[in-house]
Formats: C-alpha cells, structure tokens, sequence
C-alpha cells in the first residue's frame, strides 16, 4: 500500500516527496462500525392521529415552499384549514420540544400553510394513480371521517359518492362547530377542493329515509361515516357516569332547555336560539365549551343585555379532567365564562313552563375510572339551588344508527368495527364517531376514513395488506440539543377579546409567515435529515459527501466508522450499524 | 598556483584587494554568491561573519533577510526552511554550535539542500576552549555534508563560492572549516573578484523540488523499509559524483578568476618525495615551510593537503601511495577510542589498493596548541627515522611525552 | 434563530486517507484550517500526530505543500521558509507551522519564543491533544492536573497543572493570539481568517481531543471539546498585541466533574482532586475575567483597538524590508 511504485534505484527521485494523494488509500477498511442516514419517526406523527408527515412539511415550510408543504399534508388530511384550527393537536403533546422548553405549535403552522394555499386548488399528482378504477364506493356521511375516506379513495383511482342527510356537507363540521372557531368559506374551501378530485357528494339524501338501503347495492363496498349526532340527555349521562339515579329526564322538557347540539345546529344553520340572562352549561368537553362562548355571543350580539359573567358552565370534575381543549377553555375564561366545577345536576326546576332554577349536588373525586380521570363521587347532603334561565346540556354525543337494515354488529350504541374498520358484513366498513372505539375529534374522524379507504382498497384486491413496519420512535434524550439554542413558542394572534365575544367572526388569526418561519425553526424534526451539514461538517475523513441535489453520501471507502457524525447530528437521523467482518 | 603568492593578486578578475580577516572574508563571499537567507547565532570565534553580514545586509549590500535566531539549533532549521522553499541560504557557526545543530545536519542533507555553512574549528568543552581543533566538524562526518578545510583567508572566500556551485549541482549541504583565531581572527590580503563575473560563475540557483503550492508535495514524510535504503543510496551516489564536480568546479573557477586548489587534494613536492605528511586546513601552510626547509637540506620530503574530508579523497591517496613509501597523517582531532580521524579514513582508503605504504598517525595542535614548523619536521623525522609506526597514534608536543 | 447551522468555506483541500485514527481532534483542527486558509498555503510539521497522519511518501492527505521538520524546529523552519518565499518575491502565500502540544510547548518552545520575539510572519497552529499522543500517550506540559498517562500511571497522576501557552505567548506581544476548539468550527475558521489578513506572529491554539489518549469513544470527540468549553475548562480568547484580550464566548459554567467523568484518563480521580480542579478553574476564570475587564478599560481610554494601528505597522515595516 505505502510502496513507491518506482523499481529501480534510478528511476527513483532524489529524495522523498509525495507524488499523489491518499485518496487512493482504503482506510475505510479500519471500519467495524457503519453510519448510515435513516430517518426515523417524529413523536409528533405518531401523536398525530391523522398521521401527517409532520417533519417533512415543516422542513418545506423552512423552504418557504408552502404549495408543496400543503401537498405534503394533503396526503394524509384533506381537511388543514379545518383541523388548524379545530383540532385538539395531540402531536404537541408529544413533541421532543416540550422537555426542553415548549412545544413547538405544530397546530399553527398546519394552519398557516392551510391559509397560504387558501386560493390555490389541488393538484392532479395529489393523486396516487393515474389509472381510473371501476369499482364505485359509497359513503355515508360527509363529516370529516366520509370526507377521508371519500377523498383518499379518489387519489387512488375509484369512484367515490357520498350520501349526506343534511342540505350541506361536512357534518358535524359545519353544523356543531361555531363559526368564530371554523368560518365556513374555510370548510367550504376544503371540501370544495375535495369535490374537486371527483368526489360526489350527494346532499339531502338521508339513506333509510329518501333513499333506500337498496341503492347502495350497485356499489362495491360502503363506508359508514354518520357521526354521532345525537346529544344524550342528561340523565342518560348521569346514570352512565354514577350509580345514581334521577328518574326520568327531571325538568327536561321545559322551555329554556337545550341539547348543546341542538343549540349549536340552530345556530349554525342560520337561527337563532332564544337564551335568557343566567345560561348554565352543564358538561366539560368542547361541546360545551362551544355552547358557552357561543352562548356569550348571542347575548351580546343582540346587544339587549349585559351578559357577562352570566355563562357558566358546570362540570362534574375539576378543570383537570375536562375533555375540552385546554386553550379553548382559556379562551372562554378570558371572554368571561365561569366555571363551576365540582358539581352535577340533579334536577331542572321550572315555573310555569320554563326553567327558573337548577339543583346540583357537589362531588368529590374518587379513584381513577376506566378512562383514567378520577371518578367523580357525590358528597352527601350537599345539595343546592341556583338561579337559571336557560340550561345547554352538552355531556356527550351518540350515533343515530336506525337506517342500517342488517342486525350490524354493535356495541354500546355504536357498529363495532375491526382494527381495519369492517363491519364483519364483507364490503360494508364503518369509522368515525359512528363505530366503535371513537374519541369525537376531527382529526381521529379524519384517521380512520383514511385507514377505511385503505382496507377499501385491499377489499377490493388493489392493494396488498402490507406488515406494519415497526417505527423508530425518536426519543427526546436522543436530541442534541446542543444545536438549538432556547426559543419562546410562537403566540398565536387572535383579536382582542372585547371584539370576539361580541360576535361571531373569527377569533384566531393566522400566523404571519415571520412567526411561522420563526416557529418552524424551532422544530427539532426529529428523525428526519434537514440536510443542516452538521454531520459533513464534523467529519474528520472528509467522507460525507454533498451532490448536486444536496443529498447526502457516504464515502464508505475511507469512512473510518469514528461515529461522529451520527452522535452530531442534531435529529437522530443518522445511526450505526455493525460492519460485517470480512477476512482477507 | 602560489596561493600567497603576490601575483595571486593581480588578476583581470580582481575587483579590489582587501586586508579582512577570515571570519569577514565569508562574509564577502556570501555577499557575492547573492544568497537569500540568511540565520545564525554567534558563538566565538565565528562572530565575524554575522557581524560583517549584519552590516552588509543592514547597508543594503546585499538584498537578503538575516534571521537573527535564538540558536544555530534554529540557525539550521531556517536554513532549512529557507532552502526547500529554494532560497539559497547560509549560516555559520563553530564547536558547541555545530555539535547542537548535529541533528539538523542530517535534516538538510536528506533533505538534498544546498545550504552552505561556515564552521570556524574550535575545540569542543568541557573544559572550555576557544581556539582551534578539528573535532568539531570530523564529529559530523556522517551527516552527509561535504567538508572542505582552507588554508588561507582567499581560499575561505573562493570556497565559499565553489561551494554554492557544488551543492546546487549534487544537491547536498556543503561545510567550509576554517581555523578558529590562525584564519578566523587574523586578518590577511584577500582578493574579491568582480560580481559580474561571479554572477557569471553562480547563477541564481533553480530548484528542482521546493515547496511549491502550484504543485504541492510533502516532503520528508514517512518511508517503509521498502524505500528508505535507496533513499540513502541516492545521497551516497550524490556524495560520489560530488568528487568529479569538486574537480570541475575548481578548475572552472581557475579559469574564471585564475586561482585552484587542485580539487580535493592539493599535493606539495609530493612528486618525486619518498615521505610523504597529509594534513589539512592552516597546518598545511606551516608545513609547506617545513617542507622547504627540509627540501633545501636534502630531505625527500613532500605534503598533500587534503582539501576535502567529505567526499573522501579516495583516488587522490591512492595515486598518492603509489609513488611514495612512507606517509604520515597529521590530525588536529582525536577518536576516542581509536585514532586520528583522518589518519583512520587514509589507512581505510589504502587497505585495498595495491600498493600499500606505511602510515603513521601524528595527533597535534588540539585546542589550539602551536603548530610550527618544528611540529612538522619533528613528523618527518619520526617517518623517516622509523621503518614502522610504534603505536597507531603518536601524540606531538604531548607535555612529559616521552616522545620528543 | 432556530438551529446552529455552519457555513464554512466549502472547498475541501484536506483528501480522505489520511492515517488518522477515527475520531481525531487533531484532524478536524487541519481539515478547519485549510478551509480557512485556502490552497496559498505552505505547512511546516515537526514530529507530532501529523507527521503520519499525513500518510507515507508517496502519499500526502494535505493538498498543499507540507515540509515535515524536526520536532523541535516548526517555528524556525516557518521562519525561513517565510524568508525565502518573500526573498523570491512571494508575499502571499501564508506559511503555517502545524505543531503537536509537545512541539509547542515543550522541545520546540524554545524555538517558537525565538520566532514570536522576532514577530516572524507566519500563523503557528498548536492542535493541542494534551499529551505525546503519537509515542503512545505520555505526558507533555500541556497535560492536565490529575490526567492518567503512560508516563504518569493513575498510582501517579500528574501532579502538574497545564502549561499556560498562552500567557507565555501573550507576554511576547505578538499581534494576534486566539485559542479555538474543533467543537466550534465557525469560531476557529473565523480566527485562522482574522490570522491571515494579519502579518507578523500569530498562534492559534486549538484543543483537539484524542479518543486514544483521553481514553473515550471516538464518536464523542466533539462532545468533549464541547464540554471543555462549557466547563470553562478551555476559554476561547482572542489576545491582540499580548494585551487586549477578549473572550469569543460566554460559557455556561457546567460543573468540570461532567466532563472529566467522560473521559478514562481522568477515571481514577477522587472526589477531592475534582473539586481542587473545580477551585483551580475558577480561580483562573477569575484571573482571566480581570484582564478582560482591564482590557475593556484600555481599549475605551485609547478610543479603539490597539492591534489595528500594530497591525498596520507590521505591515509597513514588511514593505519597507522588500523596498530593501
């Protein structure tokens, strides 16, 4: 190896001097250990139901490519200016962020390239195929979950037509969701865009009712996607959640009392519901939260009575427990929502035909329940009256599931459905807060039309069921944090509070494209090369090599395997990997 | 030829006669070789020549940079640097100062860099010594240095000269001795040549490796067993054919300024003598009186000045030995252990030709002893009064010797 | 903000092949420093790591000309390589003596002082990897208080602070003085860049750490300088004409016992000797922090840095040599 290629004395120079580089030497024969790139699995995906490629469209967002960033998501959501803004974002919860300083807010950035794109349409390669197929799948429902599944089946070729009782689509979406959280020309963008794939959607068409179950038959398999539209009535709710019971629905027929749905669909579709001075809100989940500040606004738009201070919403744990998103509780709290927690209803009391006072009866937690909150247990002899004129019940939702004309498998009130979303009646599948196992969010609504419309199309024999790779999750401890000096969360702008609870306009801004550049630098993106050079940059064998596309290569025939480069890289998307030992 | 000879100085090549001292005669000679580089360290009795240099360069007589080190350890290693980068450089230095630069010696030499140095011979301590002996230089012997030793303060100068022109052309460092206060500090006629026709003699010096960033190569990294010994071959093969170059030079430089020292020995009545004395450096004058005398007394005695120890005058002794039968060496040095150096290196010289003459090995005028006349006609009449040397080294003017 | 990025010169002039061991300090200090000098560039190396890691002849990982010089000479070599170049009309090739800690602050200070009295003109890079690393790990005096080394067994640790080099250097005036560490490129292409654009004398100190010598696993190397820096155990300065001094980086001040539990040769250390070099390291940050402070004052009262107006006269003065 170290020979001068010179054999005789004479045609040796006269003294000794290098006549070529070391290139030429293997050293990357010293080697037992090999770095490779490997991307791994953010936190943030695996806490995104929806499953949106968190890091990747960050890092196109960090390019200012925001048409490209927006495709990125549309893979796995159709919906981003919806889910931007209602979505309860559990992947912040799971961001590596979080242990260092505050999570990155992921929720905002999806909001903000949803925004950018605002005018643009969706492009033909948002499509998985070129190649049209002829099976025809019908879908039932048009509320996030129809809308996935409807829309993941056009990108890969099928025909979709979604069946929707109401007069517009989008479910839940438009009719349960106040219109200072979600504006509606959001939604109507977004499944307008959907429409545009090749999605039919068919509205007024309430299957069991003005269509026939029989009309579904011409087509090849069936998504069940209806929701859960249906408030439970109070004492339903107590008799689940206590051993208690009230008899029958005290006091619920009087004037003055609501379903939280109700009331949110009324006002949603143009009414306007008639609350007086003391509102009460019973529940603890978004719904109510909704109700409440909802509630808020119509007193003051109508701008008769000074209201505040006179929504209050009562739950039967503490604020802990509540199942609404955190910063939706906030916001109520700063428009002037109070909170009573602690407490439960026990029965509605009314005078001539309309509510007058509520009996409520204090709790105590107990040990943690199935769900893993602390039970609520009633304290003896607590009872008490308060003053009220209107009472919004919103302490769940539930199905209405009296159109399927097979004896469906169910459980509880919902169509129990396998991991892969079949009925067990072979083409008929079923997700969202309709089947089994749901938690009434939008993204998880979002989730499983994706996961339907990929059995769909494995049902169908296009698609092989493929084993789950396992994910190689980053761990926080395997950041290096070195590279990311601290840097305060982006706060998202909203309008002044006096201005958002006098009406119904939108109360969260977009992030101006600075705070959003600035947040997505704040990303660790875990897993996922940014090509930030850090591993080139600390290579002591120069064998970390940059082509023209800026990718990166290793130089294997002189990468000594010293390691650097991966315990250097800054997202742990670089590792080791034992060297096969070759005897000479 | 009569180096001292008047008419040595009158030549069309002369530029002016001057009276300097030889310490200052180097210094001219360095101005005149045009060299590039200077670094040195002054240690007595050499001061001299940095001092002269100090102010020539300071005067703007000759364009160089003089790095005023803090040791002939870094004296060397400048030169060095200066040389691979194809500067042509110099330095010089005496005794203790030689002795720290050893390892550099080697440095410069495996280098092939023609650097040339003037060592003023000193006596090496303890106990300290500042006057002349030669076991200073004879101690670098195998650093791959050509060593010459002059006679005279002219010669110092015309060295230095011939020296540049040989190392350039065998690529190899290149030694100039002379004797510490008999040369170094005693001032004599001393005749500078014309710089136009020293120009003409010297041109610029062209390296054909230097550190170059256009062409970039390491130089003096590591070698394997595989390549090392012919790395050593090509400076012994370089040594080798200095010994022709020695000889052309000098008769190029005889025919330019009109004076030679007859390569690398100058031979002195040796002709038709039957003993002969080979010795070096200022003893050579003094024996050239000895041998006068003895001459006009009818003594068949003559003298080889050796002229260069480095390459060894091999071929000169030979033909040497051929016509004489007795020939005495007389070293101002001292081989611990073993004998004279010169006188080792003549008997080494001789051991296979095919005629051999006795030798016999004088040591004499170490640490700066008198060497006179009488020194030397003490050699010859120890030569010619014995068939055989008594023993290998005969100390002369040894005190309570029982030598006389 | 967002994260630490690096923007260095992206030509690469150091080739893979070299003979360094993987993980190498010493290396990344070379690979730094010819980016930032570029190809106008000749090295002068004694004995040290680099004089293998360079590879045998006729190999050479370099990619500029490299002369390797006796141990004890870079800065006497670089000084007439210096000579020479300027004597044959070259003024801008930049000269760099690439000196292991044993030929800096051991055999070969005697040389480097001569130099940087002279203000010599070349930029001399000391990677600094704290012991003879390349005779296989024995002490030289930049070797830490309490460190293991073959010549200083953990029965014996060494019982000797580091040398301070560069208060040494500094107490000759050169213009330009910095310490650097090859956990922050940036900062170390940045002070070779300022070396450049500056004649006379100029050091750079850089730490290089050893996986071999320090005992750790060589995907740790820029960990480890890292945490040097943050435990204050490495200040990065710069030090203008040996007075104006001024610190590159504010470090946090992590405990040192983090970053000598990471390393083996520090393995043996009781609890008591990490808590006397703890004292020892503040009480030099103390000291440190005086002249920064005096400094500061200096440059406020004279209206400006004084290194500039040396600058420019090292400057003139090397015209008016080449006028000669």
């Amino acid at each position: 190896m170290t020979k001068y290629k010179f054999t005789t004395v004479e045609e040796m120079p006269p003294l000794a001097f290098s006549i070529e580089s070391t290139r030429k030497i293997p050293t990357g024969s010293w080697r037992h250990v090999r770095p490779i790139y490997k991307d791994k699995t953010s936190p943030c995906e695996v806490g995104c139901p929806a499953g949106e490629k968190i890091p990747v469209y960050f890092d196109l967002v960090r390019q200012k490519k925001y048409e490209e960033a927006w495709y990125k998501i549309l893979e796995d959501n159709p919906l981003p200016g919806v889910t931007g803004r209602v979505c309860y974002h559990p992947c912040e919860g799971q961001c590596n962020r979080t242990f260092y300083d505050e999570s990155v807010a992921i929720h905002n950035i999806e909001r903000f390239v949803a925004d950018k794109n605002f005018h643009n349409n969706p492009p033909e390669r948002i499509s998985v195929t070129d190649l049209l197929k002829s099976e025809k799948v019908a879908v039932i429902g048009s509320g996030p979950a129809g809308l996935s599944c409807a829309y993941q089946l056009a990108r890969k070729g099928y025909r979709a037509v979604i069946y929707e009782a109401g007069h517009e689509a989008g479910g839940m979406l438009r009719y349960g969701i106040p219109h200072y959280r979600l504006p509606k020309n959001i939604l109507d963008k977004e499944i307008g865009d959907i429409v545009s794939l090749g999605v039919q959607i068919k509205v007024d068409s309430r299957i069991g009712k003005n269509i026939p179950w029989g009309e579904l038959e011409k087509y090849d398999a069936v998504f069940v996607a209806v929701g859960a539209m249906r408030s439970k009535k109070m004492s339903e709710g107590q008799r689940l959640n206590s051993s208690r019971s009230f008899g029958e629905a005290e006091g619920g027929d009087l004037k003055g009392v609501y379903s939280g749905v109700e009331f949110l669909y009324e006002l949603n579709t143009g009414g306007s519901p008639q609350i007086g001075d003391k509102v009460l809100v019973v529940g603890g989940g978004n719904t109510a939260i909704d109700a409440a500040r909802s509630a808020l606004r119509l007193g003051k738009s109508e701008g008769s009575r000074p209201l505040s201070g006179k929504v209050t919403v009562l739950y039967r744990r503490t604020r802990a427990e509540m199942p609404a998103v955190p910063e939706e509780i906030e916001e109520a709290e700063k428009e002037g929502v109070k909170f009573e927690f602690l407490v439960a209803p026990v029965k509605i009391i009314g005078y001539r035909g309309k509510v007058s006072k509520i009996e409520l009866q204090r709790m105590k937690l107990g040990e943690p329940d199935a769900s893993g909150r602390r039970k609520p247990i009633p304290v003896v002899d607590s009872n008490f009256t308060i003053q009220a004129d209107t009472i919004i019940s919103a302490i769940g939702e539930e199905p209405d599931l009296s159109f399927l004309p097979y004896s469906f498998l169910k459980k509880g009130v919902r169509v129990f459905v396998d991991d892969d979303h079949s009925t067990g009646v072979p083409g008929i599948f079923a997700g969202g807060d309709a089947a089994t196992n749901p938690n009434g969010t939008v993204v998880n609504a979002i989730r499983a039309g994706k996961e339907a419309a990929a059995a769909i199309d494995e049902f169908l024999g296009w698609r092989t069921k493929m084993d789950g790779v396992k994910q190689q999750v980053v761990q926080s401890e395997e950041i290096n944090t070195f590279y990311f000096p601290h840097e305060k969360r982006a706060k998202f702008p909203r309008i002044s509070v006096e201005k958002s609870k006098a009406s119904f306009g939108e109360v969260n801004k977009t992030l101006s494209e600075e705070q959003a550049l600035a947040e997505v630098d704040r990303c660790f993106s875990c897993g996922t090369c940014l090509h930030c050079d850090v591993c080139m940059t600390f290579c002591p064998d120069v064998a970390i090599l940059k082509d023209e596309f800026g990718e990166y290569s290793i130089d294997y025939d002189h990468c000594k395997g010293c390691g650097i480069c991966v315990n250097e890289c800054p997202r742990e998307a670089m590792e080791l990997v034992e060297e096969e030992l070759q005897w000479a | 030829m009569g180096v001292n000879g008047k008419d040595s100085l009158i030549h069309p090549s002369i530029d002016k006669v001057v009276v300097i001292e030889g310490t200052h005669a180097a210094s001219h000679a360095v101005k005149l070789a045009r060299v590039q580089v200077i670094a040195a360290y002054p240690i007595t009795p050499q001061t001299g020549v940095v001092e002269k240099l100090s102010e020539i360069v300071s005067h703007g007589d000759l364009n160089a940079k003089f790095i005023k080190v803090e040791s002939e350890h870094s004296a060397m290693a400048s030169c060095i640097g200066a040389s691979i980068s194809g500067a042509r450089a110099f330095t010089a230095t005496s005794s203790q100062g030689l002795a720290l630069m050893h390892e550099l010696l080697h440095w410069a030499a495996g280098s092939r860099l023609p650097i040339v140095m003037v060592n003023v011979n000193r006596a090496l301590a303890p106990p300290w010594s500042i006057y002349v002996d030669h076991n200073d230089s004879l101690s670098q012997r195998d650093t791959g240095w050509l060593q010459f030793y002059a006679e005279s303060n002219q010669e110092v100068l015309d060295t230095v000269l011939q020296a540049y022109k040989i190392a350039e052309a065998v690529s190899l460092p290149v030694m100039i001795n002379l004797d510490a206060f008999v040369l170094s500090h005693t001032s004599e006629p001393v005749a500078i040549p014309k710089q136009e026709l020293v120009d003409e003699f010297l041109p610029p010096w062209k390296a054909e490796f230097k550190v170059d960033p256009a062409n970039p190569h390491a130089f003096g990294a590591l070698v394997g067993p595989d390549a090392y010994m012919e790395m050593r071959y090509k400076l012994f093969e370089a040594m080798e054919d200095a010994r022709e170059v020695i000889r052309n030079v000098d008769s190029e430089y005889s025919e330019k300024f009109g004076r030679s020292y007859g390569g690398l020995v100058e031979e002195y009545y040796a002709d038709d003598a039957e003993v002969v004395l080979i010795t070096s450096a200022t003893a050579v004058s003094t024996a050239r009186i000895a041998v006068d005398e003895m001459r006009s007394l009818g003594f068949p005695v003559g003298l080889a000045k050796l002229r260069t120890f480095r390459p060894f005058p091999v071929d000169e002794i030979r033909s040497l030995a051929q016509r004489v039968s007795k020939i005495g060496v007389m070293d101002r040095n001292i081989s611990f252990g073993a004998t004279g150096i010169i006188y080792q290196e003549t008997k080494a010289a001789l051991y296979n030709a095919p005629v051999r003459p006795k030798l016999f090995g004088f040591i004499a005028g170490l640490g700066g002893r008198d060497v006179t006349p009488e020194t030397i006609k003490e050699m010859y009449s120890h030569i010619m009064n014995n068939d055989t040397p008594e023993s290998e080294t005969i100390w002369v003017g040894l005190k309570q010797s029982q030598k006389s | 903000m967002g994260q630490i990025k690096y923007q260095l010169p992206a030509e690469e002039i150091l080739a893979p092949g070299h003979f360094a061991c993987p993980g190498c300090g010493g290396t990344l200090a070379m690979r730094y420093a010819l980016k930032a000098l570029g190809r106008k560039t000749i090295l002068v190396i004694p004995a040290c790591c680099w004089t293998v890691i360079d590879g045998p002849v006729p190999f050479s990982a370099a990619g500029v000309p490299v002369f390797h010089t006796a141990f004890e000479t870079a800065a006497s070599a670089a000084s007439g390589l210096k000579a020479g170049l300027e004597m044959q009309g070259d003024h801008e090739t930049t000269v760099v003596a690439f000196a292991g800690d044993g030929g800096t602050f051991d055999i070969g200070f005697q040389a480097l002082s001569g130099a940087a009295e002279r203000n010599e003109d070349f930029i001399y890079i000391c990677y600094d990897n704290e012991a003879y690393m390349n005779t296989g790990i024995q002490r030289s005096s930049a070797t830490p208080f309490g460190a293991w080394t073959t010549t200083t067994p953990s029965e014996s640790p060494k019982a000797e602070n580091k040398k301070n080099i560069i208060e040494i250097l500094a107490a000759h005036r050169i213009p330009y003085l910095a310490t650097t560490s090859v956990a922050y490129p940036d900062d170390m292409i940045a002070k070779i860049q300022k070396a450049k654009e500056i004649r006379g004398m100029r050091f750079i100190h850089v730490f290089s750490p050893c996986p071999p010598g320090w005992k750790f696993e060589p995907e740790d190397s820029i960990k480890i300088s890292r945490m040097a820096i943050k435990s204050k155990v490495f200040p990065l300065l710069e030090i203008f004409d040996g007075v104006d001094y001024r610190l590159s980086h504010e470090p946090a001040g992590t405990p040192v016992r983090d970053y000598l539990k990471m390393q083996g040769r520090f393995r043996h250390l009781k609890e008591k000797q990490i808590e006397e070099i703890q004292k020892t390291i503040d009480e030099e940050w103390e000291r440190l922090k005086s002249k920064l402070v005096s400094s500061k004052r200096t440059r406020q009262s004279n209206g400006g840095p004084l290194a500039k107006e040396r600058n420019l006269f090292h400057v003139k003065r090397g015209e008016a040599l080449r006028k000669e």
